[in-house]
């Protein structure tokens, strides 16, 4: 068999999550390498990327575009504050930007919904951890059963919840219910979310409701999220349906994501599902324009 | 040296929402909001009982939209400040914008005890629409004196002007509270405000004992309007404030009749500690859970009170009443898969 021919990359952002996307790079047959981009000189997380045989340069985005080699696929883990500055920096230069912040900038995708699509655009949104956990159940069960409206509680752990997801629960709880109402087509779409305290640190769990405009049978319902469940495993093995109910035209599932990964605390699901579903993009991607080169 | 003034917070019409499911409509909050004026309440608070944006299935779903009870309220009023509460995460930057445009004074930003740099955005963004900004802690007893301090520190770092703790589940004894608030007051240099919950029958006495550590803002509600066992009873805390010579601006007589008005008006009862109530306040567990417990208690035929102290258990916080069905499948042990 002939190796990929695989496509360059770059990461915005050394958190937990930009540690966790290294490691799912390195792992790909379709990806090399990454350029990983900090902000500040000699920070901790560009030490540990450079730990793990990286090319690290600080100063933002301007490095990747001031670096030696052509760069492909950016990812940006940083924040929705500096986001759309990335966009603007480098929508001219061909490269696709997967956006890991709770941004409405690029086109929102869902793997198990619309992962075809990731291939066609160059600006990927990835609309929010709770985003990418919860759209695969409210898709599949508002495209059977039409919602009058719809309402996501999430709860992450303390530990999982960093510095600038902390700064963009506004742009979160946006870029949330703007893609729910993309995906769903309810009127009526509520998000909010919960930072837990509690000791041990809880998994991350998204409670959903959907009232549907007619009954849907509980056994119907309890099929369509167990294939989703199902679909959800293949790239997020942590991802469990905990309940499912259907009652007086209330149809209501909690969904809980434990993490399977070595950099990511086993609480924090909310990262792995994000990178699960940006590494998915990526190689969709490298494979598409394998077929086509 | 005289008995410092005190600044009673009246949350009647935000945290009383609580014991009525968030079903107050404009005339209740017109009716109650003027007689609240005329006894000279100084500040009144307003709105969803978690705050603006929190209208939603999830903690109930408001009768009157946030933006009408707040104009109703400050058409109302006068004199009195008006106030409400926001909760990073549940409501945005939009909500206190438009807020604020209907004559909102003093905006509260809540966050569970621990994680005050949720409340860091939205203390600037009140700052810079020009309202007054303070810094909430819920459900306080979970964080030892020492915590709450450094969390404080950290929002008025951030522009609060005033901090507050929450007793959100009624299970301080005074003791608790001197050493919370003595701490508090010693780490920052704005007024400290406490918020009495009454499930151990102790909302007034942990208030006084939060003066006497040195909060200068004491919150309470119209008899004790407020989940559960209701709240810190404003009319009480008037009474007992005078006589240890605090000065309030308020009205005694006229509080009183205020508070007639909100038990005729407002609620079906007043609160009262049933055993309910009592159990939540020593397991720690919010007092808005109450009704959602019951409910979820009887369909499953198990008992409110191993439900709370299941609850308690699990250290959960508003907004967790997902976890309610589950904390009943435990007891049953039926329900969700393995």
């Amino acid at each position: 068999m002939t190796p990929h021919a695989r496509l360059n990359t770059a990461v915005l952002g050394t958190g937990p999550l930009g540690l966790d996307l290294i490691d799912r790079i390195h792992a790909s047959p379709y990806l090399n390498s990454p350029l990983v981009v900090g902000h500040r000189p000699g920070s901790r997380g560009l030490a540990q990327a450079a730990d793990l045989g990286c090319v690290t340069r600080s100063g933002g985005i301007d490095a990747v575009l001031d670096a030696d080699r052509s760069v492909d696929i950016v990812f940006d883990a940083t924040n929705a504050f500096a986001h759309p500055a990335h966009w603007d920096k480098l929508a001219d230069t061909g490269a696709i930007l997967i956006d890991l912040t709770p941004t409405t900038t690029g086109t929102l995708i869902v793997p198990t919904v619309n992962g075809h699509q990731a291939a066609e655009h160059q600006h990927i949104g990835l609309v929010s951890c709770s985003g990418q956990a919860a759209l695969p159940i409210l898709h599949a069960v508002t495209s059977r059963y039409p919602a009058a409206a719809v309402e996501m509680v999430a709860t992450a752990a303390s530990a999982s919840v960093g510095r600038a997801s902390r700064l963009n629960l506004d742009e979160y709880l946006d870029t949330t219910q703007q893609a729910i109402r993309d995906f769903t087509h309810a009127p009526d779409a509520k998000t909010m979310i919960n930072i837990s305290a509690a000791a041990p640190a809880p998994p991350f769990r998204v409670a959903i409701t959907v009232i549907t405009a007619a009954p849907a049978p509980a056994d119907d319902i309890t099929t369509l999220t167990a294939s989703v469940e199902q679909k959800m495993r293949a790239l997020v093995p942590g991802y469990r349906v905990r309940s499912c109910t259907s009652e007086d035209r209330t149809v209501r599932v909690v969904v809980e994501v434990t993490a399977t990964r070595s950099r990511i605390p086993v609480h924090a699901g909310n990262l792995e599902v994000i990178s699960a579903a940006a590494i998915h993009a990526a190689e969709r991607r490298a494979r598409h324009q394998e077929a086509h080169s | 040296m005289n008995p410092p003034t005190v600044t009673v917070h009246d949350s009647t019409l935000r945290d009383g929402q609580h014991a009525v499911r968030h079903q107050l409509d404009a005339d209740q909050i017109r009716a109650y909001a003027a007689a609240a004026d005329t006894a000279g309440v100084p500040v009144l608070e307003v709105g969803h009982g978690n705050g603006i944006g929190a209208s939603s299935r999830q903690v109930g779903l408001s009768k009157t939209d946030d933006v009408t009870m707040l104009a109703t309220a400050r058409e109302a009023m006068p004199h009195s400040r008006l106030a409400t509460l926001m909760l990073p995460g549940w409501a945005t930057s939009t909500d206190l914008r438009s807020a604020i445009r209907q004559g909102v004074d003093i905006v509260r930003v809540a966050a569970h005890c621990t994680e005050a740099d949720v409340t860091e955005r939205h203390l600037g963004v009140i700052r810079d629409l020009g309202a007054e900004a303070q810094g909430v802690l819920l459900m306080s007893h979970l964080a030892a004196p020492e915590d709450l301090a450094e969390q404080c520190q950290r929002m008025v770092g951030y522009g609060a002007q005033a901090v507050c703790i929450f007793d959100s589940a009624g299970t301080y004894l005074p003791e608790a509270v001197t050493a919370r608030i003595t701490a508090i007051t010693t780490a920052v240099d704005v007024p400290v405000a406490f918020h009495g919950h009454n499930n151990l029958g102790m909302a007034v006495a942990n208030s006084l004992a939060a003066v006497r550590a040195g909060a200068r803002v004491l919150d309470a509600c119209a008899r004790g309007f407020g989940a559960g066992a209701g709240n810190t009873q404003l009319e009480v805390l008037v009474a007992v404030l005078e006589r240890y010579g605090h000065p309030t601006g308020i009205g005694l007589r006229l509080v009183a009749q205020a508070a007639d008005l909100a038990e005729r008006t407002l609620m079906p009862a007043p609160p009262t500690i049933d055993s309910t109530s009592l159990v939540s306040g020593l397991a720690g567990v919010f007092s808005g859970f109450k009704k959602p417990v019951l409910a979820a208690a009887q369909r499953a035929g198990v008992s409110p009170w191993d439900v709370f102290v299941e609850l308690g258990r699990r250290r959960v916080i508003a907004g967790q009443e997902d976890l309610i069905p589950e904390a009943v499948n435990t007891l049953t042990s039926l329900g969700e898969r393995p």
